[in-house]
Formats: structure tokens, sequence, C-alpha cells
């Protein structure tokens, strides 16, 4: 496998799971909302800060009112982590790989690429239009990735896929469990109680995952134990050590994968290590942050290990990165 | 409503279905029993039906001036452009003896050069020719065989004689829409490929890779071939990536690959260095080797010229190959077949003019409001004069170029090429087209069935490239002697 296309099919797999858990993100937060009681506050900000995009967007805006941050997230090309710069990224990418994917799935990317383009738009009508694209994006993606299961031979190909997928997704479940310390809550203890109850059933219908904790944790939603499961649960395929552990059997089949697996086992390990005490927001802010920071050092490695092996060779003069493998991490 | 066939207004060129009585061709006429069964409204669903195909297909083309927007659908029209079964064997026949004579005369250049010597070819032409490359000189490569793959271009005139228009030998393109034409056409028109005896032409890519892979260096049972392209952005890489998806070929950048110490080819792998045998290029001489050719180039890779010389890769087109695509060269094509072959040619060349000798030179200025004028180097149709077509100021700028540089013009009849029905607008209109047929030689030879049909969709247009607001056919060869 060329280590080009190693790494384009990577980013492809993080373009498209980023895309989705963006379209999680805002379709969970918009729920959220509804149920917030009087007298509770709530900076649509927070989505900004939690994708890491703020600097971004204050170059180009100063409003911090929904409908720009919407229009930001989804629609705004100069925003390479909009819903629209990614699925444009991932079928870019995926045209440099055609022949080592399944026939249809071009025509499925393709098909996901033509959606959002003509309809981007539309998510600026009202909260139920928006709802229902993302939702769509959500299903289209979906049947992307049941197409890649079912019908790609699980090569070393489907494993970078794979890799991109899992470590994208740990880190958007850490970002979506952040948002929530953006709500400010009445002091009230009567009312904050079962209002925080519904915040945190938000970030687990969010993640699909609220069935899945029900049968699994409990009936009664409490913040520290959905993080616990979010991040914990060794079964639930969002949560951070289950991605880690799909992550390791990836490694395991790709060639001189010694040093990605121990990045992979350190970040396991202080995930495992860490006891969550309290809830505070900063506490779990930081924690959170210690774990994206964890994914970003199996991504370096990965990176070194696999795409620019060959970077001591000589190279062509000139020679420039592709423009659509851009990293954010 | 019904497509009419009487509704057809054929102008004054031969017309490729139709015939002088109004009723279709031999080869056409299943396809017009068939069209006549259909109504109007149906022929309309399923020509959204294409529409809707290529989208979701993603079959593209590139347009550089488009920006931001990198690929356009490909325009395909629906109704197929059809020939005989005897005609075309006798076009193959043509086109495989030409691109023999070719070789030959390649292979010749970059080593004895006997017809110079003989003064068959002259020494002013070759000394001008931008494509010639000193680097090559006492080069002979696997069967002597320098282009690979050929697209020649075939025109008809009024009086019904197929010309070739000109030989592309540098990295001709437009094979894999002729695939994917065809593809469309099954999905779409599935009962007149049950009722009549059309040609498959899905063959290709099997002989494709097997033309590369008789270039390996290495005898091994699975040479390692890859397609090297300019990336994403170049107006064929859709091309380049179906055919390498086609063929089980790896599609490599520049970048992906490097020469070592020991003059041999390698892709950069996830596991380390794999070594390439035969490289199918998509990108011109002068980018292809920044320590041969063009220092600046990005897309290339430096030491591949060393290894091919050294015989450790296989390269198609080789380079060097491109003297033969030149304007001028063309016009001594038939003195090639008869110098090297001894035969007379098969499909005859547009009368031509060198502007290089002067009473040519002067029966060209002379006439400028009735010729075609063409660089010797271009292509995609750049850079071209259509006398009849032109203002007087284009006229003069053009006699300018002309007098500044005369080797690097010809010019020749503006011919009425032929016309095929297109639908626009739910009726059948004649639209000028042409066909790029592609040719194949490394340990043997071998033509596609037919080839790319070309349309100017614009009406009266002359001009078929995609660059320039052509579109597509599928091509029908008919077997009608059942």
């Amino acid at each position: 496998m060329l280590s080009r296309v190693a790494e384009s099919l990577y980013w492809m797999a993080r373009y498209l799971e980023r895309a989705e858990n963006t379209a999680r993100l805002i379709n969970s937060t918009t729920q959220v909302l509804l149920d917030l009681p009087r007298g509770a506050s709530f900076g649509w900000d927070v989505l900004i800060k939690v994708a890491g995009l703020d600097a971004l967007y204050h170059q180009h805006h100063t409003e911090l009112d929904e409908h720009h941050i919407m229009r930001f997230l989804i629609q705004d090309e100069r925003n390479p982590s909009a819903i629209v710069s990614c699925i444009g990224y991932a079928r870019e990418n995926s045209r440099t790989f055609r022949e080592v994917l399944p026939m249809e799935f071009w025509e499925r990317i393709n098909a996901l690429h033509l959606y959002i383009q003509r309809n981007a738009a539309k998510t600026t009508l009202g909260r139920t239009e928006r709802y229902q694209v993302l939702n769509e994006i959500i299903l289209r993606r979906q049947s992307i990735v049941g197409l890649l299961m079912g019908s790609m031979s699980h090569d070393i190909a489907y494993q970078f896929i794979k890799l991109g997928r899992n470590i994208e997704r740990a880190d958007m479940t850490t970002r979506i469990l952040d948002v929530n310390s953006a709500v400010l809550l009445p002091r009230d203890s009567a009312a904050s109680g079962p209002a925080l109850e519904r915040l945190w059933m938000g970030t687990l219908t969010g993640l699909s995952a609220y069935q899945m904790y029900r049968r699994h944790v409990g009936v009664h939603v409490r913040g520290r134990e959905v993080a616990d499961f979010l991040l914990r649960d060794p079964h639930f395929p969002r949560s951070v050590n289950h991605c880690l552990g799909e992550i390791e059997t990836c490694l395991s089949v790709l060639p001189r994968q010694a040093t990605c697996i121990q990045a992979s086992r350190q970040a396991w390990r202080r995930l495992e290590s860490t006891q969550l005490k309290e809830m505070a927001p900063v506490v779990l802010h930081e924690y959170l942050d210690q774990i994206q920071a964890d994914l970003g050092v199996i991504h370096d490695t990965i990176a070194r290990q696999y795409f620019h092996l060959h970077q001591n060779l000589p190279q062509p003069a000139g020679q420039t990165t592709n423009p659509s493998t851009q990293s954010q991490s | 409503m019904r497509i009419e066939l009487r509704d057809y207004e054929r102008n004054e060129a031969y017309d490729e279905l139709i015939d002088a009585a109004g009723q279709p061709r031999p080869a056409a006429r299943a396809l017009f029993d068939y069209l006549g069964r259909i109504d109007a409204a149906e022929l309309e669903a399923r020509r959204q039906a294409v529409d809707a195909a290529i989208m979701a297909m993603g079959i593209t083309f590139t347009v550089y001036s488009d920006g931001a927007n990198i690929d356009r659908a490909w325009p395909f029209d629906l109704i197929p452009r059809v020939m005989s079964r005897r005609e075309w064997e006798r076009i193959e026949a043509g086109l495989k003896q030409r691109l023999t004579a070719l070789n030959l005369f390649i292979d010749d250049l970059y080593n004895a050069q006997r017809i110079v010597k003989d003064r068959v070819f002259p020494l002013e032409v070759l000394e001008g020719s931008r494509n010639f490359r000193e680097q090559c000189r006492g080069i002979t490569p696997r069967f002597g065989v320098w282009a690979h793959i050929c697209g020649t271009d075939l025109v008809r005139d009024r009086d019904g004689t197929v010309y070739v228009l000109e030989d592309n030998l540098r990295v001709p393109s437009g094979v894999s829409y002729m695939l994917e034409n065809r593809q469309l056409m099954k999905r779409l028109f599935p009962e007149v490929f049950e009722a009549s005896s059309i040609l498959p032409v899905d063959d290709y890519p099997i002989q494709l890779h097997d033309t590369l892979a008789a270039l390996s260096p290495r005898d091994t049972d699975r040479p390692v071939v890859a397609v090297l392209t300019p990336g994403i952005f170049n107006s064929a890489y859709f091309e380049h990536s179906y055919l390498a998806q086609q063929m089980g070929a790896f599609l490599v950048e520049g970048s992906d690959l490097v020469v070592q110490d020991d003059d041999c080819v390698y892709m950069k792998t996830i596991s380390g260095l794999r070594r390439v045998d035969v490289i199918y290029r998509r990108i011109d001489d002068d980018f292809l080797d920044p320590e041969a050719f063009r220092p600046d180039s990005a897309l290339g890779v430096p030491g591949l010229m060393r290894a091919w010389r050294a015989g450790r890769v296989g390269i198609a087109n080789a380079p060097g190959a491109g003297v033969a695509d030149d304007k001028v060269v063309y016009a001594f094509v038939p003195k090639i077949i008869k110098y090297y072959l001894d035969q007379d040619p098969i499909i005859p060349n547009v009368p031509s003019w060198l502007c290089m000798y002067d009473d040519q030179r002067d029966h060209v200025l002379a006439h400028l409001d009735e010729l075609v004028v063409k660089p010797a180097n271009e292509s995609g149709g750049y850079g071209m004069l259509i006398g009849p077509r032109a203002t007087a100021s284009e006229r003069d700028k053009f006699a300018a170029l002309i007098r500044e540089n005369p080797r690097n013009y010809m010019a020749q009849p503006t011919l009425t090429i032929s016309t095929a029905p297109t639908l626009v607008n739910n009726h059948l209109a004649p639209r000028h087209l042409d066909l790029r047929p592609f040719v194949l030689q490394s340990s043997r030879l071998h033509a596609t069935t037919g080839g790319l049909t070309r349309v100017a969709l614009r009406e009266g247009s002359l001009v078929v490239n995609s660059s320039q607001g052509g579109g597509s056919k599928d091509t029908w060869i008919v077997d009608t002697e059942e």
C-alpha cells in the first residue's frame, strides 16, 4: 500500500467521522436547549470552543449567535472542519484511491457530497429543517460505513480507514462530552437536579448512546456515570476505551507497528488509571484535554511510521503536500 | 409523440447514420427500428436517467479555467454513432499499419536516421522539432516500440472518405469515456444490445495491461505496473484513476516514486520501498524527470530517465515518442509508411500544406480564408485558425505568425466533417463529430473496437474537444452480415 494512499484513506475516514459527529453535536445541543429550565443560560460559542475552532471563527465573525455559528459549522468552506468542507475533502481524498475501494463507495460518497451541496442552505431556514438535513447526513454516512464493513476486504486499506474513524470518533466523543460544561444552571438545586439529568440525557441521545446506557448502567442519568460510560465502557462503540481497543486491533495487523501500539497503550493506561472524583466542569475539561492530547500522540506516531516514512529520501524539488490532507490535530 | 426520422434535417455534411435519401444506413437500421418504437417522453426520461447516472458515477472531466470548480459532468449524447464491421475492419488495419510505421520511424530517428540520410524526411524538420529528445539518442526500447498507446483522430469528409486528422502519441486521453459510455448505454438500452450484434469494447483495460506488462524488465508473473498521474487537478485525472482501477495497477504521483542508486524505480509504501517494473506515465516528457528535462518540475521523478536508459523500468509511451506527434511530421506519414513498410497508406491523410516550403506557404497565405491553420505542437484544439470563420484581423495576426516561424505551421482545407443525429430538445438534429480509436503496440498490436466519438454539441460547430464544449457518444461497430 502506498504511503500516500494510506494517508488519504485515513484522512478520508477522519473527515467523514468528523462530519457525522459535528452533525450529532449540533442536533444534540439543539435538543438539550429545549429542555433548559427558566433562568439557565447557554452560549452557542461553546460548540466552536470544543471543536477547537474559536481562533478561526473570530477571524471571520464577531457575532456569537446561533445563526452565525451554525453557518460556520455547517456550510462555511473557510472552516476546514465545517460539514461541507469535511465531506468535500473526504470526496476529494477518495478520488485518489478509487481503485482500493468497492465500486459503489464512490457513488455513495459522491451522492453525499451532492446532497450537502444542494441542502446546506436549507439548514439556515429553521431548527426543524436543520435537524432533518443533519439527520440525513448522519444516515447517509452510516450507510457508507455499512458498505465498507459489508463489502470491503478487511485488508490493509481497511485498517487505515478504521484507524482514522476510531481516532476521530474518540476525539469527538470527548468534545461532545465537553459541551455541557458551558451550560450554567440556576443555583436552586431543586430545579437544577432534574435539569442536569436531562442535559446528560441529551448528550447520550446525541451519541445514540441512551438505550445502551440504560441497559448497561441504569435508568438514572448522572453526569459522572455518563462520562464514565462514554469514556471507559469497553463495549459501547463510541466510547474512548472501545475506540482505543479498535485502534490497537488495527495496528496489530500493520507492519512494524510496535511504537504505534505503545502510544495507544499509553493512552489506554492513562484512561484506566485516572479516577473522576468530581464532575466540576473545570476538572472534566482538563481530563478531556489530556485524552485529546494522548490521541494526538497516537496520530503523530502513525503519521511518522506510515505516512512520512520516506521523508529522508531525496524528494522531487518543490514538493508540496496534498491540500486536502491537511491535519487539524 | 415519437422520434420522427422525416423531421431530421441533414445539412451538407455526410451523415453517419442517415443516407442521402433520408433512410437509416444498414448498420443503423436496428437502432432506428428501436427508436421508432419508443416515444419522445420515454427517451427524455432515459436521457435524464443518463444524466443522473453520470452525476452519481462521478464521470467528470476538469476544465482548467473553471478555478475552484474542478470537475464537470461529462456531456453525453445518447444517440450512438454507428459503423459497419466491414468498414471498421479496413480502418483498424489502417491504424495498425500507421502505428507500426510510426514506431519504426521514431526508432530510426533516435538511432541510425536512415530516413533522413535517404532524404525522405528533411533534416530541417527534425532539427526544428520541439519534441525530439537528445536524451533518447542511441536507445532502442523493448520491441523497438516507442509509442505504445496511440490515439488517432479520424474524420470523414463530405464525400464519405475517412481521413486521419492527427496522431496523438504523447499522452492521448479519452479511452475511459469510451468504456463508460458503453456502460451507460447498456444500462439504458439493454433491448437494442440484445436485438443486434454490437461488438463489445470492454477488453481494453486487459489489453492495455498486457501491452504494459510486456515491457517489464523483470521476468516475473505479475510485474508491478503503475499509472503515473500529475494528480487530482489534471483534466484527465478521472481517466488515470479509472484505468489504474480497471487494470489493477497502482495509481502513483511523482512524489510516490524514488530512483535509488541501483537505477531501479521504487514506490514508497507503508512497509517500505517496492520495485516498480512498468510506468504508464500520463505526464508530458517535460515534467517526467527534473534531472533530465525541466528542473522546476514537481510532478516527475528525479532519475527516472537514468532508470529507463539502464533498462530497469519500462515507460509507456517512451520518453521522446512525441517526436512523431507533430502536425508537420504528420504531413510526412504517407511517405513514412511507404519508406518503412513499402505499402500505401490504408487511411489517407488530409491534404496538407507545409509553411516551411516557400511555394506551399505562399498558397497558404493567399488562401487563409479557406484553410485551417495549425501550429505543429499544440493539442486540444488550441492555437488553431479556422480561416472561413476568422475575422480579417485574426487572419492578419496568423499570417504574421506564419512568416515569423514557418516550420511551426501547416494548413489543411476546411473539411465538412460528418454529422450524426444528436438529441437536441427532444428531437434529432445533425451535429459534427470525429472518432478517436486507441491503438496499442508492444509485443503485439491491438486496436479498440471503434473508439471514442466526440461530438460538437453547439449547432454548426466543428470543434469536438471536451475542453471546448464537445461531448461524446457511444460508438457501435455493428455486424450486419449474419
